[in-house]
């Protein structure tokens, strides 16, 4: 039996909205989240003719559906089935809505906001206050955000954010009071019993497939492995996972990690395969000019940047890969021309003529935007009348709206720009209706 | 016109593509969380799923203004309305009830 007393034991909730972009749907339509039969679907180009990105949990049951993995023809046409469009700025307000709900019963740095719709809260001090348990306080909390948003939400409870997280992925999902409990003490008749490895948080088909491997089949198996054999064949993900068979999480909440190299960047899956280089250039370009716009919001120079380009399935099936990914280290910048040179540099060197369906752009080794670097080899003039352009035609896309300046490139058969700048995490924003 | 009942006339008026074998329904919901009246338009093919494109949210939150939006609409418009979310209200001025029976799944 492992000894729990010298790990950290607090109270904590992890707490996700029932079925999000659906309920939201749903209350706003006037009717009730889990009795409603909906399905929140993208028809962006890049679809395939539409994905679904959430369903309530009656359409759930009736067509066994699965939001992000579902497409439009795996949707029966059935009259009772109603199809709606996805607004996801309204899904964010919603977020902070409930976020703020919150705040009320834990202080701001017990809070951790982990997605759009799950937040994990750090109780152990505050608990007291609202009820006698902490499923009191959690049913407190359901109910608040029940008769002030209209969304159901379900609880995970534990004695660390692991434990919380597993209750919920694992119990609170089924239960009918949508709350689970796990505790030190109850981990092995909770975690244990778990079957399939790839049902646990942070364990993916891969790692699941590693494990099986080793002779490890279920979070049992799992728990009662030689912890230095694992470690010494999976380093210390193996350590991370013995822990987690046994609930155990030493992280805490009000001690913040960021990351240790920030990078930023933007990808898309195309509409169709792109195959002409000239198509292929547009996007890439349209890419890099976003990416680098967003470098300059953040007053940041990057020193490195990536280019990933995504064959289309026929092409990754006659080439053995599914594409490529390359990096460059280019000389600190956040300006449009030198990293769509440095970008088409890379996609020239390693393009040799296969259909394209996906495009992802990365800048890293961020620094801050102190100053412009001049170079002997360019009038200091022209150097400086690059980088003023740029920062013109910031100013007028954040005055006016992104599609107001363009490129001509980008109305050339292929850009992606004008119809994407509506998007918000790459589906409909739904501002326009607001 | 104002600026509610403009908004949702036009995106009516683009969304309402008078298609063949499909129904179409202007929805108004009540949302007493927002405080806002949201409009829908819902229209559905003969034996297809609904579809549901929103149209508006109307913040003044008063039965009143809705009535003389109604009114507007209907002028423009002769699509039936469905009202969701009103049972056991009245509209002010007729003081007839705005919806008659509540929804299965409301």
């Amino acid at each position: 039996m492992m000894n729990y007393q010298n790990e950290p034991h607090g109270v904590f909730f992890l707490i996700d909205n029932k079925s999000f972009y659906a309920s939201v749907e749903a209350v706003a339509r006037g009717l009730n989240p889990l009795k409603v039969t909906l399905v929140v679907m993208s028809e962006a180009d890049n679809t395939n003719g539409g994905l679904v990105l959430a369903t309530s949990p009656e359409a759930k049951l009736r067509y066994h559906l699965q939001a992000n993995v579902s497409r439009q023809r795996e949707v029966p046409q059935d009259p009772q089935l109603m199809v709606v469009p996805p607004r996801m700025n309204l899904y964010i307000k919603r977020n902070l809505q409930i976020n703020d709900i919150f705040r009320r019963f834990v202080a701001n740095e017990d809070l951790m906001p982990y997605s759009i719709d799950e937040s994990i809260l750090d109780v152990t001090h505050s608990w007291q206050l609202f009820g006698q348990t902490p499923r009191e306080v959690a049913v407190r909390i359901q109910k608040t955000v029940r008769r002030e948003l209209g969304l159901y939400t379900t609880v995970g409870i534990g004695d660390n954010p692991l434990q919380a997280k597993l209750a919920l992925d694992l119990y609170a999902k089924h239960t009918p009071d949508l709350i689970g409990e796990i505790h030190y003490d109850t981990v092995p008749k909770t975690i244990w019993p778990v079957d399939q490895l790839t049902d646990v948080w942070s364990i993916g088909k891969r790692t699941a497939k590693h494990l099986n491997r080793l002779g490890i089949h279920n979070m049992y198996e799992l728990a009662h492995v030689d912890p230095y054999q694992l470690n010494a064949e999976m380093g210390l993900m193996g350590q991370q996972l013995f822990a987690l068979a046994w609930g155990i999480d030493r992280s805490q909440l009000r001690k913040r990690r960021g990351p240790k190299n920030a990078s930023l960047g933007n990808s898309q899956v195309l509409p169709r395969d792109y195959v002409q280089q000239a198509e292929i250039e547009t996007v890439i370009k349209e890419v890099g000019e976003q990416v680098a716009a967003r470098l300059r919001h953040h007053h940041k120079l990057a020193g490195c940047i990536s280019l990933g380009v995504g064959f289309s399935y026929a092409a990754s099936e006659a080439d053995g890969r599914s594409g490529f990914h390359q990096e460059l280290r280019i000389v600190p910048t956040d300006q449009n021309v030198v990293i769509s040179q440095a970008l088409l540099q890379i996609f020239h060197q390693h393009w040799q003529g296969q259909a394209i369906r996906n495009l992802a752009v990365y800048t890293s080794r961020l620094s801050p935007a102190t100053g412009l670097q001049l170079n002997f080899f360019e009038p200091a003039k022209n150097q400086i009348k690059r980088v003023k352009a740029d920062h013109v035609v910031d100013d007028i896309r954040d005055q006016f709206g992104f599609t107001k300046l363009v490129y001509a490139s980008s109305l050339m058969h292929g850009g992606t720009a004008i119809s994407r700048a509506s998007l918000v995490g790459g589906h409909n924003g739904g501002n326009a209706y607001e | 016109m104002n600026n509610d009942l403009k908004l949702i006339t036009t995106r009516l008026d683009a969304g309402f593509k008078r298609q063949d074998q499909v129904r179409y329904q202007v929805v108004i919901a009540n949302d007493p969380y927002d405080q806002t009246y949201n409009f829908f338009l819902n229209y559905q093919h003969r034996n297809r799923r609904l579809k549901s494109q929103p149209l508006h949210s109307v913040r003044n939150y008063s039965l009143t203004y809705l009535e003389q939006l109604i009114q507007g609409l209907r002028d423009h418009t002769q699509l039936s309305f469905e009202f969701v979310g009103f049972t056991g209200q009245r509209w002010p001025t007729s003081q007839q009830r705005i919806q008659f029976r509540r929804l299965n799944d409301e």
